[in-house]
């Protein structure tokens, strides 16, 4: 992890810009994305034990938030301040005139860094809210059943909002998808790399959110949840309404990595955000790496992350070795890999520590002799007392 | 008055009602969803097509075969993953995930063996019809009354099974509770292979019947998951006469409904065609989670009159 900050950070410097190492920016990039997913995939499934297999809705939301109502508030914004857009209120102007409008709004941006960034927090806050409401109607249906009843729902939801996103021309341009102006206009160096080290920095203040959750008393009902929820339950803790509330935050945090995707590929396009890749690449990662903690996520994503670019950028020397489309090479590794490591690490390449409560030693609680009121089990104590008689 | 697209109705839901009684099987012996299950209707499209287009044979010949390919991919599966797993003592979040990651690792399997006819045969066998290998009696296709034939005999052969012979009733037995089976004598392993045998031929048969009235291609099989899971969840899940009649509704009210939408609303509402099953499964989850299962026990438990219940005597329990 901190190499790959460091990494993302030292290649923003000047001096690296000048010979600029393309694969370094793109995996970081990426890796900034996708980490995001994966810890709260990790926060959720490793930590709670919901088993959120629609990761790939709560990014296409975040997606579809910067296209479908950020997009619109620029445009506004930049009317107001006296550009000449062309109308874009009309589902068929909406795409028509996006490109020219884009450019101009982006020589907007190129002036004004303050309302740039402005723009980006906007498209943040917005897409976190948007997260948190689709995760608060997904778990709906089936937050109150058993764990595969959600994981049913949230694999077919996946298709559904990709359906939408192709149909309604007004979230994202339908099949064309829309250009979205650039929020990093006003940076004079390569655009890639500062859009990398804010998205490794997103990663990083979500890194540390987490941990502070997890840490927290909630994380405890969180790990208690995962272990047996009945037992939660019957302590008068609201089961349904603690999945709810983690599921919804995780959704929260997860539609960053979809809002920072569209300002990367500064395009958004509801057939980028397909399931395969947005929700079994982070399970795969997780699942490497050892639910349940976050270093074993960081390692799933560094290794998942470089192999899929690499794969990607040497496609084509690649390609010779086989007669088929090297995607489905990547298929055969995500699928094979999946298997593999369930049957032979089932805890990951970086398995779940014990849990570190401040103030708490768990040392002093072993070694001191635990208490029993014996009263209640008569047949032990004789055994105990015999066997202590024994001793003697 | 044009029938067709009855027909058409009925023969995918037929074909639907099949994979459905198939998932049901292996929730009810495994307790977990199959996501890798529409993955096995993919072989069945793969057989009928080589058959067709490479052999020159007619697919309808390939129907046993299908079977045979599914059940022994199913095994192999089984034996290879969820078995393993299983052993390990694995959850049942673990085991859905495997299998995703099986359907992810089948569905690439097959679009390989496609590009095989694609890179060597120079054939092509991405998106392919098998229309013209049919058979017609009037103006109706072979493979309505097939796959309904076929559906019908499958449903009555289980219905025999379940009942009447040791192996269903040991299935029944494990599905309603795996400990006390296997206190009882009853040996799981094979009961589980049994079920796995069987929902992976039937899968397969029902995928070798997809091609002749609908345009598949590798990725048929996993799209159609859905809708599996929406017959077998509005089937109650745990219920196979459930999983036969809720396969069935979805799979006519996923062609008639959207027949019904684009009279009413227009030609759009086409692109909509998988939100139907989505629609029917979110429904379900809403009013009644244990499906069309459900209902029919809060029905009968309305019609009988509760018996009301006689108090202990405290007494006699003493001495």
């Amino acid at each position: 992890m901190y190499t790959n900050i460091a990494l993302g950070i030292l290649s923003s410097m000047p001096a690296a810009i000048q010979g600029i190492d393309r694969l370094v920016v793109d995996i970081a990039m990426f890796f900034g994305l996708l980490v995001i997913v994966a810890m709260a995939l990790n926060f959720q499934y490793g930590n709670a034990g919901i088993p959120n297999m629609g990761c790939a809705v709560q990014v296409i939301v975040g997606a579809f938030t910067v296209s479908g109502i950020v997009l619109r508030i620029m445009f506004m914004v930049a009317a107001a301040g006296g550009l000449p857009l062309d109308d874009w209120n009309d589902p068929f102007k909406f795409i028509y005139s996006n490109p020219s409008n884009v450019r101009l709004v982006n020589g907007l941006f190129a002036s004004d860094a303050v309302l740039a960034m402005g723009f980006l927090l906007l498209s943040l806050g917005i897409a976190v809210l948007m997260g948190a409401l689709t995760g608060y109607l997904l778990a709906l249906p089936a937050i109150r059943l058993r764990a595969t009843y959600l994981m049913i729902v949230l694999i077919t939801v996946a298709d559904a909002s990709q359906i939408f996103g192709r149909n309604i021309t007004g979230i994202s341009g339908g099949t064309l998808g829309v250009w979205i102006p650039n929020v990093f206009a006003w940076y004079p160096g390569d655009i890639g790399v500062v859009t990398a080290v804010v998205t490794l920095l997103l990663g990083l203040i979500s890194f540390f959110i987490f941990r502070t959750m997890l840490n927290s008393p909630y994380g405890r009902l969180m790990r208690s949840l995962r272990e047996n929820e009945v037992t939660l339950a019957s302590v008068g803790k609201n089961v349904v309404g603690i999945r709810r509330n983690i599921l919804m935050f995780a959704s929260g945090i997860t539609a960053i990595a979809g809002v920072m995707n569209a300002f990367y590929v500064q395009f958004v396009n509801q057939s980028d955000y397909q399931r395969a890749y947005w929700t079994y690449w982070p399970w795969l990662m997780l699942i490497l790496g050892g639910p349940g903690n976050n270093a074993g996520t960081f390692l799933g994503a560094a290794i998942v992350v470089a192999l899929r670019r690499l794969i990607i950028i040497y496609k084509f020397q690649i390609q010779q070795f086989f007669f088929f489309p090297v995607s489905y090479l990547e298929d055969i590794i995500l699928g094979g890999l999946l298997v593999l490591v369930m049957i032979f690490r089932p805890s990951g390449l970086i398995p779940e520590k014990l849990l570190y409560i401040p103030g708490i030693n768990y040392a002093k609680m072993v070694k001191e002799e635990v208490k029993v009121d014996w009263r209640a089990a008569p047949k032990a104590r004789e055994t105990h007392v015999e066997k202590k008689e024994e001793k003697k | 008055m044009d029938l067709t697209i009855w027909y058409m109705a009925i023969t995918y839901a037929a074909e639907l009602m099949l994979l459905s009684i198939g998932f049901t099987l292996t929730y009810l012996t495994a307790k977990i969803p199959n996501f890798a299950h529409g993955t096995y209707a993919g072989f069945g499209i793969y057989v009928s097509y080589t058959l067709s287009k490479f052999y020159h044979v007619n697919p309808y010949l390939g129907l046993p075969l299908a079977f045979i390919i599914g059940s022994g991919v199913s095994i192999v599966v089984y034996k290879l993953v969820i078995s393993t797993l299983t052993k390990m003592g694995s959850g049942s979040i673990v085991l859905t995930i495997a299998t995703l990651a099986i359907q992810i690792f089948l569905g690439a399997i097959l679009n390989i063996y496609s590009y095989i006819f694609i890179a060597f045969f120079h054939q092509y066998a991405t998106a392919f019809l098998l229309k013209e290998d049919d058979f017609h009696i009037g103006d109706v296709a072979g493979i309505f009354f097939v796959s309904l034939i076929i559906s019908v005999i499958v449903v009555i052969i289980l219905h025999y099974m379940l009942t009447r012979t040791r192996m269903g009733i040991a299935m029944r037995a494990t599905a309603e509770d795996t400990e006390l089976a296997s206190v009882l004598g009853i040996n799981i392993n094979s009961v589980q292979l049994f079920s796995w045998f069987l929902t992976g031929g039937l899968a397969c048969l029902a995928g070798a019947m997809i091609p002749f009235w609908f345009q598949s291609s590798p990725t048929t099989g996993s799209g159609i998951i859905t809708s599996i899971m929406a017959g077998s969840l509005l089937g109650g899940l745990d219920s196979v006469y459930g999983a036969i009649l809720g396969g069935f509704i979805i799979g006519m009210s996923e062609i008639m409904l959207t027949l019904a939408g684009q009279v009413l609303f227009g030609n759009w509402f086409g692109e909509y065609r998988p939100l139907i099953p989505m629609f029917f499964l979110i429904a379900v989850l809403l009013i009644e989670p244990r499906g069309l299962q459900g209902f029919w026990e809060n029905y009968q438990r309305r019609r009988s009159k509760p018996i009301p219940k006689e108090p202990e005597k405290k007494e006699e329990a003493k001495k």
